[in-house]
């Protein structure tokens, strides 16, 4: 059961400059585990997700993605390796249309209308609004939009970040839901960025706090300490 | 606390003597050659020497500035041109000459004044300012060509009379000019003053949340390098007796760019050495190979552009400093700090709010950041802003120092309406901005940068250095809790995070603010960093008694430091008070870190 | 009067397809290419080249794209591409190049003006007035270069993909694309462009080593005023152009080479994204 980690972290001080936010972290994630990174502002859940996708270059350690060796590979060819990442803000060209913005996630153009016939039942909404350009859409439907174009191009991974700030509890319901579908029927790997704790309890099977650059917790999230033990690094 | 005040040092050799020294033997040498070297030659070097006067000003203006310049040949254009116009239509004699150079410097410094009005604003981007200085010598050139006979259009003017001395003389005239001006530039870029060019290329933005009007000191820079050039034209005419067009246009323009890039930007002796290299060096060559020669310029150019953008000059220097036999460097002057009088606070300032916000609004388009935000803040308060991301706090800070910001409401700082003020005069009014990310200037020294912080309240010499530096006493200790007051002459570029954060708190407070606001202070710091920073901000409420700002996410900083907490959600307020209402109130649970509490209390039902 | 419409209708069409190079380099790279008047005489030498082989004039044109796509490619890899971080350097430098170019054209083929047979001679009669030929050609020719911009841009992925790198390089890579292959295929279609239209100005104007250098600051000025919309340069090109037409024609030819340069720094100044929309 040696399978190679679909994400495999080792020693990774990152950051920006030389203020080092990430100290040190150790990860490793198999095919198909969901992982919430918690942790409050500032603590460097941000910077992880963006040194995984090759926008900071590590000062020290390795990034392992599929059991090739991803450190300091620009942003388009992790892409490339079906990894989709929704960012946490600037994450939809607001001006070009929702059919223009899923199409960008495509490798060919002319897959889209059989890849989003597979996922249009999970976005009702949006097989009627096509021509409308993003920007126009609610801010519901625009994080609807950007789950739709991780989804489309049926990734191995997916890396999102802070994706249910400012959602309704209705529609983050629909979330964990598309979430949960994604997760038991592709089994795709995730990683999931958050400081939203039900959610992310919802949706992920292991959990790992990030405080100060460091985990110092983390664990099952079917365990029963779990909830308190995040709950104490989250408090106010 | 005891007034602290280091005894002065003895003060280092003064450096205008040995820039004195230099420019005399220089001169010396000058009168030597002006006799041994042979007519072509001098001819030539007349020439060279005031182009290279000229390179000087762009040197100025872009090497140490910063702004790319296009146009300082219309300046010599103009100089140049006031003395053929009126040597050829009023003919020469002395004050005739007089008024001529007058006149060109005068019309030179109009003109830059009108350059200055349209480049140099408060938001102008550094690409528009270097159009407008393509653009001058074009619309020159072209102003030439349309006056006929008067100006001699494209021939230009030739055959007027002027000063009927040897062409020893002009040589040693045209030297002179360049190495007194070569001297007075090497002392003014050296000097306290001068670092605030370097300053304003590193980072403007800094320099105007110091209080600095950055625009016009980038448009009387422009004016003085404007009249030197057009002094430079007008010997120019004299000498040669033939002006052109040629010499204001955009071609020599940028030939003089080309010249100063290849000497050396910023070096001051790397562009008299340039010019003065190829504007010879093509006389004697162009004549044999004359477009290989351009060709060969023009590589050389592009190459030194993408892989040597400081020049030539650092390898020639690198390259002598091996040379010569080891000297004993200099110490670059050692900077003390001392206590600055502390400004009288009368008791009715603090009667006054220090901030006053009144239904403040910021949108982008139809996107709503800030709505109907009031509060007020008073001096000695330590008041923390809080929020989930997105919640605009940032903005609002943005709104309280730079009037241009927000879309409606009032920004009162110490009673007085900030309207639509720029952030340089934000800052007079007694406001201190400290940025996220540490902006300090990389190439100047800790004492330098602190330095250009007191620009406002100390400006600091033209010509020299001092060897003291008063900061008030909230800044010192910054200084000495970081261990920076050790380091005056530290590079910035060498310090570390927590350093930079730390000298970037020490810059602002040497503004001597009444406020001061503080974005993400704690962001990258250690935990040890994080409680030094936070007893110094109560230590600048409760003693100094500063009103300040913060906005942060770590809420247990915030929880241990605060006097009041403001709670801002989707762009409004949704609670303003003190740390235990704020902390334990349901509602900040719910809007904020509410989900993990609320998941506390769900868990038991929910699915494991 | 009929006279000055279309003068001003020519003159925004050869306005127009001088800088549309220009501007998609400007838009997608942000960068100021000053080669470009290079690019032009390299253009124009192409038709130079053209007749001297004794072919038809009009073989000129895919011969200078093929050439500006050849020579884009060398520019991008060596002077644009290191220089992506320093805008005002990456100025400096293709303005380097065009002194280059300009040498080595003056070498091979002399400092002489050369004159091109225009392929269309004499006038043809419109709506009463006597008008040149290849003047009204370039207006059909604007007119189609502008629709095959739009339909690259608009119809193809390449062209979605620039797009998207235009407003958001950052997020495009996040994305899966290559921004440097998308900033590689702009520069050199806009440097075939510009040679193109340094060949279709031939017959209006001598040839000579130095023919791009007017055109540069007249182009640059209209990119600027544009910022990265092919609209707003047709905008551009139509009001900048004709009052450049206006005054040329009624106060003075001399003044009216300015009017371009001198609105267009008068309008960034208030306005600082020119035409576009804010």
């Amino acid at each position: 059961m040696n399978a190679p980690a679909i994400v495999q972290v080792d020693a990774l001080k990152s950051g920006y400059g030389e203020a080092m936010v990430l100290k040190g972290l150790d990860l490793r994630l198999a095919r198909g585990e969901v992982m919430a990174i918690l942790g409050k502002n500032g603590m460097g859940k941000s910077t992880l997700l963006k040194t995984l996708m090759g926008y900071i270059r590590p000062a020290e350690g390795e990034v392992a993605l599929f059991g090739e060796r991803t450190t300091g590979m620009p942003p388009n060819r992790i892409a490339r390796r079906d990894v989709a990442y929704i960012p946490q803000e600037k994450a939809l060209f607001q001006d070009l249309t929702v059919e223009e913005n899923l199409k960008l996630a495509l490798l060919r153009d002319r897959d889209f209308k059989a890849l989003f016939a597979r996922i249009d039942d999970l976005f009702p909404f949006l097989k009627d609004r096509l021509r409308q350009k993003a920007g126009t859409l609610s801010g519901g439907e625009q994080k609807m939009l950007l789950v739709a174009r991780a989804l489309i191009r049926q990734p191995k991974l997916i890396l999102i970040d802070e994706i249910t700030e400012g959602m309704q509890p209705s529609v983050i319901e629909r979330l964990v839901g598309i979430l949960i579908r994604e997760r038991d029927t592709a089994g795709t790997t995730m990683l999931l960025v958050e400081q939203h704790v039900r959610f992310a309890f919802a949706v992920a099977n292991r959990y790992a706090v990030l405080e100060l650059g460091e985990i110092p917790a983390s664990g099952e999230t079917a365990e029963p300490s779990a909830q308190a033990t995040v709950s104490r690094f989250l408090s106010l | 606390m005891a007034d602290s005040a280091y005894a002065l040092r003895a003060s280092a050799a003064s450096p205008w003597r040995r820039a004195l020294l230099a420019g005399g033997v220089a001169l010396v040498l000058l009168a030597v050659c002006s006799v041994v070297l042979p007519t072509f030659l001098v001819n030539n070097l007349i020439r060279a020497f005031l182009y290279a006067a000229v390179a000087l000003t762009v040197d100025l203006l872009w090497g140490y500035t910063g702004i790319l310049t296009f146009g300082q040949s219309a300046f010599f254009g103009i100089g140049a041109y006031a003395a053929g116009l009126i040597f050829t239509h009023a003919g020469f004699s002395l004050p005739l000459a007089a008024g001529a150079l007058v006149a060109g410097i005068g019309a030179a410094w109009l003109v830059s004044r009108a350059v200055g009005w349209l480049a140099f604003y408060h938001g102008a981007s550094p690409l528009y300012a270097s159009v407008v200085t393509l653009v001058l010598p074009i619309v020159l050139v072209q102003g030439i060509y349309s006056g006929g006979e008067f100006t001699g259009s494209s021939s230009g003017l030739s055959g007027f009379d002027s000063f009927d001395i040897p062409l020893e003389a002009w040589f040693f005239i045209a030297g002179a000019f360049l190495i007194c001006l070569a001297v007075t530039a090497w002392m003014f870029v050296r000097s306290d003053a001068g670092r605030l060019l370097v300053a304003i290329r590193e980072n403007e933005a800094r320099c105007e949340y110091l209080g600095i009007d950055v625009s016009r000191y980038k448009a009387r820079l422009m004016d003085t390098c404007a009249v030197i050039a057009a002094f430079a034209g007008f010997l120019f005419a004299c000498v040669q007796m033939v002006v052109a067009p040629e010499y204001a246009g955009f071609v020599f323009g940028t030939e003089l760019v080309i010249w100063v890039a290849l000497g050396g930007r910023g070096s001051l002796i790397g562009p008299i050495a340039g010019t003065m290299l190829i504007d010879v060096g093509s006389a004697y060559l162009s004549g044999n190979l004359p477009y290989v020669w351009t060709l060969l310029v023009g590589v050389a150019f592009v190459v030194v552009i993408v892989a040597m953008p400081r020049g030539l000059a650092p390898v020639v220097a690198i390259g002598a400093r091996r040379a010569l036999p080891r000297r004993r460097r200099a110490d670059a002057e050692p900077v003390v700090f001392a206590v600055a009088k502390a400004r009288e606070h009368g008791g009715a300032e603090e009667a006054r709010p220090a901030l006053s916000i009144r239904g403040v609004q910021k949108h982008f388009g139809s996107l709503k950041v800030l709505d109907g935000i009031s509060f007020d803040a008073r001096a000695g308060e330590l008041l923390s802003l809080i929020g989930p991301n997105g919640a605009g706090k940032s903005t609002l800070m943005r709104c309280i120092a730079d009037g241009a910001e927000r879309s409606a409401g009032s920004v009162e700082i110490g009673g007085t309406d900030i309207r639509t003020l720029a952030p340089y005069d934000c800052v007079a009014l007694g406001i201190g901005r400290k940025f996220q990310t540490a902006t300090v200037f990389e190439s100047l020294t800790v004492a330098e940068a602190l330095r250009i912080a007191r620009h406002r309240v100390a400006p600091p010499s033209k010509w020299q250095r001092s060897p003291v530096l008063e900061l008030p006493q909230p800044a010192l200790d910054v200084l000495r809790l970081t261990g920076l007051d050790r380091m005056p002459g530290r590079e910035c570029r060498y310090l570390s995070h927590g350093q930079k954060q730390a000298l970037e708190l020490a810059m602002v407070l040497a503004l001597e603010p009444r406020t001061v606001l503080l974005d993400e202070p704690t962001a990258g710091l250690t935990k040890q960093e994080r409680t030094q920073i936070g007893e110094i901000f109560v230590a600048l409420s409760s003693r100094y008694r500063m009103c300040l700002l913060l906005v942060e996410h770590d809420l247990e900083f915030v929880q241990q430091i605060s006097s009041r907490i403001i709670v801002l959600h989707q762009g409004r307020i949704v609670m303003d008070g003190g740390v235990d209402e704020v902390v334990n109130s349901e509602l900040v649970r719910s809007v904020y870190a509410g989900e993990s509490h609320a998941a506390a209390g769900t868990q038991e039902e929910g699915r494991a | 009067m009929l006279n000055l419409g279309l003068d001003v209708a020519t003159t925004a069409a050869i306005l127009f397809i001088v800088s549309a190079g220009l501007l998609m380099v400007f838009g997608v790279m942000k960068i100021i290419n000053f080669s470009h008047g290079a690019f032009l005489t390299v253009g124009g030498y192409a038709s130079v080249i053209v007749a001297h082989l004794g072919l038809a004039w009009w073989w000129g044109v895919p011969f200078a794209l093929a050439i500006g796509f050849v020579l884009g490619i060398a520019v991008e890899r060596f002077i644009v591409r290191p220089l992506y971080a320093r805008p005002l350097d990456a100025i400096l430098a293709t303005w380097g190049l065009g002194i280059i170019v300009g040498q080595i054209v003056t070498l091979i083929f002399g400092r002489g003006v050369q004159m091109v047979a225009s392929p269309v001679e004499g006038a043809i009669p419109l709506f009463g007035v006597q008008y040149s030929a290849y003047r009204l050609i370039l207006i059909g020719v604007a007119l189609v270069i502008a629709l095959a911009l739009g339909w690259l841009l608009n119809g193809t992925r390449l062209g979605l993909q620039t797009r998207a790198v235009i407003m958001n390089e950052a997020l495009a890579r996040g994305l899966g694309i290559s921004s440097s292959r998308v900033r590689f295929m702009t520069f050199c279609t806009g440097a075939a462009l510009a040679s193109a239209a340094g060949c279709l100005i031939t017959p209006l104007a001598s040839v000579d080593p130095n023919m791009g250098v007017p055109w540069i600051v007249g182009a640059f000025m209209l990119v600027l005023v544009s910022g990265s919309s092919l609209l707003s340069l047709a905008v551009a090109s139509i009001v900048l152009g004709g009052a450049q037409v206006l005054v040329s024609t009624f106060v003075n030819p001399v003044l009216g080479g300015l009017t371009i340069a001198v609105l267009a720094a008068l309008l960034l100044r208030f306005r600082p994204e020119g035409f576009a929309r804010g």
